[in-house]
């Protein structure tokens, strides 16, 4: 290795470059998707590899996809191997134990050659807005017990060759999806992407040769590795267990139990543990290997090291692990259409254990979210429609800070206009609004939870529920109260019916479904919490007097 | 005819003077008075009267841009704000979009709302996204709100209620009642200050309108005053975020709209040098002290976006508050002349933090620590110590490069000529990725645009910029230091007026669009009805349009002439257009929707000849000289011409490397690269083909 040749000048812009290519790919696969996961909620990734499929570099976008594209690239080597691959080929895939652990997120891997020799890869994934299967989005949780009822399950092939799209693999995927066009408009945004990083990766190896590249290369990921040990070492070393529950999997089971042991050893290595957790559910619920790895590295990086650069490098000190056939490490054909919910989840999991070696950077727990669906044929024009919301709601406390109010937890999602969704469909929003009283009581107050109630205008329609902590509390920390429970009523001002949150209802025009998300856990005891603060929370409606009283002892009247 | 145009900044207040007449032009600058803005304007009038031996009531226009409005956004000083929404959200404003502008960080904090919980209060009523009304305004509800907002005490009370940009009837019915009760109160409707979908941004603009209504009325009355006292007889004129001007009437209606004044100058500043220099597409380069901001001119016409944001956190795109009123596209990143050089993992990064003006760099001796990019090009040769800002301010040479070394040069094991140059060439990569964001991912092909580059540090890194996307050409302008009260003086009257109505574009929307551009006409009108022009107005159409089923619009600029049975093919075929300019496909199978619809009424410019040249030169003798330059094309430090560009005659051709200096910018010249000044004054560089380093 000549690795002293390469300057510190030379290596700031080899770097630089990379990261500028991969951000860029995903900003271009943004502006043209079709797919609201990929243009509001950035569930995609781009990464670049080296020739033997190390990851490079990555734009930052979903964190469940960063564990996954390194695992996903090597499956894509594993059946195209590089004596197979030549200039103009593309590879697709979507199968779940392979990349991210539902069928919805396709992945293209683009070989890059120069001169005939092959310099690397650039990859994305993308979710798309369908991959058939039971229920519109493929996401359908209860009622799915294994992945062949989820869709169109793809194992790598080769979808474009000599720089043409195979349009026989083309029209299968497209005669097995429910929104072709969009389909088809994302795979080709993903491959358009991928095209233009190709050709930047290209001009970066013309202009500096591929020796400098695999110097630089290795100076990237022995510096990143080491960046991140040093991290992990100032971590006080020991096992850190946590246990939390999520309620359940549908009507009429039972909770799965999600627990994590966390060791920290010291010297700079963390293994994260999750085989005490349940085993495997009948439900579409599950989370593949390659999906807890990524949330459990994305965890370590937010209370370790948050804005590093990603690479293969940062990864390598951080061993995720879970018993085969768990809840975490499922065996295939597990469903797993719906395991985005559990995004929140691993974080929580993992930022309990952190609480006891880390606990001026842990939260109280999150106030969980919901993601429900509500579909049918519209009355006015004949065609499909597909209600597709996120309901996102506050942060727990964490020290010196309350929590932040009405923020996107773990995943980074915008949400959706109310103006937008009635211009769409038909429905009409009732209320958005903060639940007072809801935010887990401490020094550092837990975000309020939020209530959304949404009328059907429509005749009929179907409602697929996905949320949780109906029976859970979100936990609260060092003294910190939990957040209350959240629920879901059908029709709250009448004879008001409680929905389960993973259930699946038939609405008739004038029902009204009345989302409210649980609060968001609390940090340090509630006696503690400064007097001037509980007033301002009253002043502002997030505590009404009474809570106040019963939360924090206030008296009325008392300055 | 004489016009004058100022531009108060943070740190100083440009001026300019062009007489149509005798085609002289002056110019000047002094330090801002930001306790009363109006005080450095008054002082440097007369300074600018002296100078060019006019009198106040010689002056036919007097044409202003301010950061006034911004800065009350900024630090939150605006004046204390009611907000009434519909009954059931009102947490619209607080919830906001939600999305965390930096992913691996959980830690991070929402905006400060410009209107807290406890201000913000209910009514009764509720439109459909058609504008129906599905439940009539409670006149009870209302009169409890307006009880709560007076007895709170506030000043100023936006009005935002759901689906009001397609019915306005309950907000103008709650402004009503308002002012029966309180005659004096500003009132702010989403109906009139941005009447389009999306309740969350159209919310945070009403509220932002609201919030520095007063202090932006009041400003401009003090100015209008002041002014009028000195004699001048004619109306002053406003410039609005989207680079036309207004009255100070509209402005103080709308002070939303004046957010990006400076800026939006700035780049017009740059359509108009491109003009001169036969470029109908440039990308404005502007890099100062704490920041560069790039912008950009298609076929003669500023860029607009019809929503931006103001107060980011860090540059983020999703940081700060957004603001549905059109403004000049503009992409504002942490790379000035302050931007503080480190280390990370093994390698220089350069800013988003600055040391600004105080301490400032190192080199200014002023307590600065932490070597900066301006330090940087000391160090590399690229600025004169004795003779920055003119020689008004001496340079501390040694003692930026032991801040280099300290900072970057030992723990790389650098020599201090390759660590200055390191800090450099990191800033401009910083800066050419910003570069690609504005043109290569927005459809520009870089090698049709010119680059106009101004403010402080612009002409530094211009050349090199350009190289790196493959911008022929760079174009200096003269008074680069004062680029936008340049900008200014030939801006032109213009309202724009947009709403939204989500329609399908297919070959039967014809009368949809007739009907929504007849409705944008009235409004459009009543506006530009108060300038007292001889002229009539043009009229441009723009629709934002997309697949069914896409987040992300498209501007399509629409075709002139009535709207008539095959328009909508003609609009179809203009979306086609420029969705394959922007995204490079066509997607023939899918459907179009267009969404929101943009009237504008632009009125000449009283402005025909430029004011740039003819500038009045000192009769100073030429600087001319030689100093080492950092060329790592010519293997490093190597002595370099100086050459003062007061004493260039047109068509003096210089090949670089060359360092040619101006009391207010320094310009670099490669190796490889040949400038000369044009016609009418400006430096212009042809850019060379890449020379290995």
């Amino acid at each position: 290795m000549s690795r002293a040749a390469i300057d510190p000048i030379t290596l700031t812009v080899i770097w630089n470059t990379l990261m500028s290519i991969a951000e860029e790919l995903g900003t271009t696969l943004r502006n043209t998707a079709f797919s609201e996961g990929v243009r509001e909620g950035d569930d995609f990734a781009t990464a670049i590899f080296d020739h033997t499929g190390r990851l490079i570099a990555q734009g930052n976008f979903s964190p469940g996809h960063l564990g996954s594209m390194p695992a996903c690239v090597r499956h894509a080597i594993d059946y195209f191997p590089p004596e197979n691959l030549a200039p103009g080929d593309s590879i697709l895939l979507n199968d779940s134990f392979m990349c991210s652990g539902h069928f919805p997120d396709t992945f293209q891997v683009m070989p890059v050659f120069l001169d005939a020799n092959l310099v690397g890869y650039v990859a994305c994934s993308a979710h798309q807005v369908d991959m058939g299967g039971a229920a519109p989005g493929s996401q359908k949780v209860h009622g799915v017990t294994e992945s062949f009822q989820e869709g169109l399950r793809i194992l790598p092939v080769r979808f474009v060759r000599g720089g043409e799209i195979d349009e026989d693999i083309l029209r299968l995927v497209l005669g097995n999806v429910r929104m072709p066009d969009k389909v088809r408009g994302d795979l080709l945004a993903q491959h358009t992407a991928n095209l233009s990083a190709a050709n930047r990766l290209q001009q970066l190896f013309r202009d500096h040769g591929a020796e400098t590249l695999a110097d630089a290369y290795e100076i990237i990921l022995d510096r990143s590795e080491v960046a991140m040990r040093k991290a992990l070492a100032a971590v006080p070393a020991g096992t850190y267990s946590f246990e939390d529950c999520m309620d359940d999997y549908g009507p009429d089971t039972g909770p799965i139990n999600i627990a994590v042991d966390i060791t920290f050893d010291g010297r700079g290595a963390v293994e994260l543990d999750f085989s005490r957790s349940s085993d495997a559910v009948p439900a579409a619920i599950n989370s593949y290997i390659n999906y807890t790895r990524a949330y459990a590295i994305f965890a370590i990086k937010v209370f370790c090291d948050a804005l590093q650069p990603q690479t293969e490098g940062n990864m390598r000190p951080i061993t995720v692990t879970a018993r085969e056939g768990s809840f975490f490490n499922p065996a295939f054909p597990a469903p797993s259409g719906g395991r985005a919910i559990l995004q929140i989840r691993i974080f929580d999991a993992i930022n309990g254990a952190i609480a006891q070696a880390l606990p001026h950077r842990a939260m109280g727990a999150f106030s969980h979210w919901s993601n429900p669906n509500i579909g049918g044929i519209d009355d006015r024009t004949g065609r499909p429609f597909v209600m597709y919301d996120l309901s996102l709601a506050g942060y727990g406390g964490h020290q010196g800070k309350d929590g932040v109010e009405a923020l996107s937890p773990v995943m980074n999602c915008s949400n959706i206009p109310v103006e937008v969704h009635e211009t769409h469909n038909p429905i009409r929003v009732r209320r958005l609004q903060f639940i007072p009283d809801t935010g887990g009581a401490g020094q550092w107050r837990g975000g309020c939870g939020l209530r959304k109630d949404i009328e059907l205008l429509n005749s009929t329609a179907v409602l697929s529920h996905l949320g949780d902590r109906h029976l859970f509390q979100p936990y609260g920390l060092f003294g910190g109260q939990p957040g209350a429970l959240g629920e879901s009523l059908l029709n709250p001002d009448g004879n008001a019916e409680p929905l389960h949150s993973k259930g699946m209802y038939g609405l008739k025009q004038g029902d009204v479904v009345s989302f409210r998300l649980s609060g968001a856990g609390g940090y340090g005891s509630a006696g503690e919490r400064d007097p001037a603060a509980i007033a301002k929370d009253i002043a502002d409606g997030y505590v009404t007097e009474e809570g106040a009283i019963n939360d924090y002892g206030w008296e009325p009247g008392k300055d | 005819m004489i016009r004058v145009a100022f531009d108060i900044g943070g740190t100083f207040t440009d001026f300019v003077l062009h007489d149509g007449d005798s085609r002289a032009s002056h110019f000047l600058k002094v330090p801002s008075t930001p306790h009363d803005p109006a005080e450095a304007v008054l002082d440097g009038l007369a300074k600018l009267f002296d100078l060019a031996e006019v009198e106040a009531a010689d002056i036919a226009n007097v044409l202003h841009a301010t950061t006034v409005a911004t800065n009350a956004v900024l630090e939150r000083k605006g004046a204390a704000t009611g907000l009434i929404t519909t009954e059931g959200f009102r947490d619209v404003l607080i919830i906001g979009r939600q999305k965390r502008y930096e992913t691996y960080d959980l830690y991070i904090a929402k905006p400060e709302p410009l209107v807290p919980r406890r201000h913000i209060v209910e009514v009764s009523e509720r439109l459909d996204q058609q504008g129906g009304v599905v439940q009539a305004l409670d006149e009870t509800s209302l009169d409890r709100a307006i009880d709560a907002l007076l007895a709170s005490g506030r000043e100023t009370v936006a009005v935002c209620l759901l689906h009001a940009y397609a019915n306005p009837a309950h907000e103008q019915a709650i402004r009503a009642r308002i002012l029966e009760r309180a005659p004096g109160l500003a009132v702010s409707l989403s109906s009139d200050v941005a009447p389009k979908f999306r309740e969350y941004e159209r919310s945070n603009t009403t509220a932002a309108n609201a919030y520095i209504k007063p202090i932006v009325e009041n400003y401009i009355g003090q100015l209008e005053l002041a002014l009028q006292q000195k004699g001048f007889a004619r109306e002053l004129f406003i410039m609005q975020s989207n680079g036309g001007l207004v009255s100070p009437g509209i402005a103080k209606d709308y002070p939303i709209r004046i957010i990006e004044s400076g800026p939006a100058a700035g780049v017009l500043m740059g359509g108009i040098v491109g003009r001169e220099a036969g470029r109908e597409h440039v990308i404005t380069f502007d890099m100062g002290g704490t920041t560069a901001k790039l912008g950009a001119v298609d076929d003669g016409t500023p860029a607009i976006m019809p929503t931006f944001e103001i107060d980011h956190i860090r540059y983020k795109k999703g940081s700060g508050l957004p603001i549905n009123v059109p403004a000049v596209e503009l992409l504002e990143i942490g790379a000035g002349g302050g931007s503080i050089a480190r280390v990370e993992m093994g390698m220089i990064a350069v800013g988003p933090e600055s040391a600004g003006a105080d301490p400032g760099p190192i080199c200014y001796g002023r307590g600065g620590a932490a070597p900066t990019i301006t330090d940087a090009n000391l160090v590399l040769g690229y600025i004169d110590p004795d003779w920055f800002n003119g020689g008004t301010m001496a340079l501390d040479m040694d003692a930026a490069a032991r801040g280099i070394m300290a900072a970057i040069g030992a723990p790389l094991d650098l020599e201090l000529g390759p660590a200055a140059w390191g800090i450099h060439l990191v800033a401009t990569m910083n800066m050419e990725n910003a570069l690609r964001i504005v043109s290569v991912e927005q459809g520009r092909d870089p090698r049709r645009y010119a680059m106009i580059a101004f403010g402080g540090a612009g002409p530094m890194h211009a050349a090199r910029l350009a190289r790196a996307v493959g911008i022929p050409e760079v174009i200096v302008p003269q008074g680069a230091g004062i680029g936008s009260a340049i900008g200014l003086l030939q801006a032109a009257p213009r309202i724009d007026v947009s709403t939204t109505r989500v329609m399908e574009l297919n070959q039967q929307a014809g009368p949809a669009i007739a009907d929504v551009f007849g409705e944008l006409e009235v409004r459009t009108r009543q506006e530009i009805d108060q300038f007292d022009s001889p002229a009539p107005p043009e009229w441009s159409r723009h629709g934002y349009m997309r697949y069914v089923g896409q987040g992300f619009e498209v501007r399509v600029d629409l075709p002139d002439g009535p709207i008539d049975q095959d328009f909508a093919d003609r609009a179809i075929e203009a979306f086609n257009g420029a969705y394959l300019q922007k995204h490079k496909f066509l997607d023939p199978e899918a459907r179009i929707e267009a969404v929101d619809w943009t009237l504008v009424a632009t009125l000449p410019s009283g402005q025909e000849d430029s004011a740039i040249v003819q500038q009045h030169k000192p009769d100073a003798p030429a600087r001319n000289g030689s100093r080492p330059a950092w060329f790592p094309e010519a293997g490093g430090y190597v002595e370099t011409r100086i050459i003062d560009r007061q004493a260039l005659a047109e068509g003096a051709s210089i090949a670089g490397p060359a360092i040619i200096e101006d009391p207010d910018s320094t310009t670099v010249v490669l190796p490889g690269d040949v400038a000369r000044i044009s016609s009418a004054g400006h430096l212009i560089i042809d850019i060379g083909k890449e020379v290995a380093a």
